[in-house]
């Protein structure tokens, strides 16, 4: 199976990488949207700013965007899960609009959402393969999707709750970082990528 | 939130020393190896304070990163010697999670809003070394020898300001002196900015970590030479916490 992580230029994606790279799947880091849309899973990895992120997936968006709603399977870890919605208080810019719904700033004392946090409320058959209780989380802002079904698992930070993870159709976003959640996290995102691309 | 229990290793050339106040330093391992015998031990996050003066050390730096990332999967922040916005991406390239500014930031404070607007608030940590001075704090540079004109609960709301997206910080006083945190500078900083803060040096017991917590304030706090002198552990560090009824990670 291949899997590639998109790089829209901004942080850590070697860690990631190295949490993918399961044994199986052959894992690669793609800065070309388009050329990143010739795997089986495509990754939007979780660093960076959303103004910024969306202005390097600008030229590509429509291709991304179709390539998702066709049926690529794909998954978006903390701004990735963001960019799959339609737009965010952080930046400018549009996301990829695959989940309707807006990306709002926490509502709470201490902003950013730095941390471990309690996972709720999972819904998603990748919690029963891998099971994850508590993951690492580093948001500023959560996702608000129009229709709540989409929500497969939440997380409180102070007193707002917002989703965890998000599925719909070959999307999949989370809003934690399984990463950067020890072993547990590493066991779940394996588990996501390889139903996502089955 | 749970409450964080960081483990700090401070690293010259490739190699974790220990020192008191800042001099003093003593080898005690390899970075890589400490880092991921810590998070098989619990803890939920490592920083590298690297103190190498040289470009052989900084290059050194970024290759420990580069392995660190290979098997570590808790969150590593990076900081010393850290100047550039381009210094900044070499350091998260090669697999930091966060970095953490501090003497730069006091030199040019544009670059802590440049680094926010680049790679997002949530790996920007802005690192404040503080030391009493009458009924305050001031914040010192080039770890704790040069003494600024910057009050530090000042300072901290400015970082925040500028998109800083966590706080760390030392006290000069109480580092690597195992007299417990400073804190009623830590408690002052947690009122007066609205990010986390990682209470940092002194740290002699557990009962050290739990009241930076619990009278500090803390969201997270940084633990050294402790740990690696094997006066305790992560998991008794966190059984004092649990007893105190701080909720945090368990340990597997």
């Amino acid at each position: 199976m291949r899997v590639t992580i998109l790089d829209y230029g901004a942080g850590n994606l070697h860690s990631l990488a190295k949490a993918l790279d399961d044994g199986t799947s052959a894992v690669r880091v793609d800065a070309d949207p388009i050329g990143a849309l010739n795997t089986d899973v495509l990754v939007l990895p979780g660093v960076g700013a959303f103004g910024h992120a969306a202005s390097r997936l600008a030229p590509a968006r429509a291709a991304i965007r179709d390539a998702i709603q066709e049926g690529l399977p794909c998954v978006g870890i903390c701004l990735g899960m963001q960019l799959l919605f339609s737009e965010s208080d952080e930046g400018d810019g549009a996301g990829l609009d695959v989940i309707d719904g807006r990306v709002t700033r926490l509502r709470a004392r201490r902003v950013p959402h730095i941390g471990w946090a309690m996972i709720d409320e999972s819904s998603d058959s990748a919690f029963t393969r891998a099971p994850l209780d508590v993951a690492y989380y580093a948001n500023g802002f959560a996702c608000r999707p129009a229709r709540p079904d989409v929500v497969r698992a939440w997380s409180v930070h102070e007193n707002d709750r917002f989703p965890a993870m998000v599925r719909a159709g070959s999307a999949v976003g989370v809003q934690f970082h399984p990463e950067k959640s020890s072993r547990a996290g590493v066991a779940f995102l394996r588990a996501l990528v390889r139903d996502a691309g089955a | 939130m749970l409450t964080r229990l960081i483990v700090c290793l401070d690293m010259r050339d490739g190699r974790v020393v220990k020192g008191v106040q800042f001099e003093g330093l003593r080898d005690v391992g390899d970075p890589v190896e400490l880092a991921a015998r810590y998070e098989i031990e619990g803890a939920d996050e490592v920083v590298f304070l690297d103190i190498s003066a040289s470009v052989e050390g900084r290059a050194t730096l970024l290759g420990t990163v580069r392995r660190a990332a290979d098997v570590l999967f808790v969150p590593l922040t990076v900081g010393g010697g850290v100047r550039s916005v381009d210094d900044v991406a070499q350091v998260l390239r090669a697999g930091a999670d966060k970095v953490s500014i501090n003497t730069a930031a006091i030199a040019r404070p544009a670059l802590i809003t440049e680094c926010a607007e680049r790679f997002g608030s949530q790996c920007v940590v802005a690192s404040i070394d503080a030391r009493k001075a009458g009924d305050r704090w001031r914040v010192w540079t080039h770890g704790g020898s040069v003494r600024t004109e910057l009050d530090a609960i000042e300072w901290a709301r400015e970082c925040v300001a500028r998109g800083a997206g966590e706080i760390l910080l030392t006290s000069i006083d109480r580092d690597g002196a195992r007299r417990g945190y400073d804190l009623a500078l830590t408690r002052a900083v947690v009122d007066h900015v609205s990010v986390p803060v990682i209470a940092s040096g002194g740290a002699g017991s557990a009962e050290h970590v739990r009241d930076a917590v619990l009278e500090g304030g803390a969201d997270a706090v940084l633990v050294a030479g402790i740990l690696h002198d094997g006066l305790t552990t992560v998991r008794e560090l966190k059984d004092v916490l649990v007893r105190a009824h701080i909720p945090v990670r368990a340990v597997a």
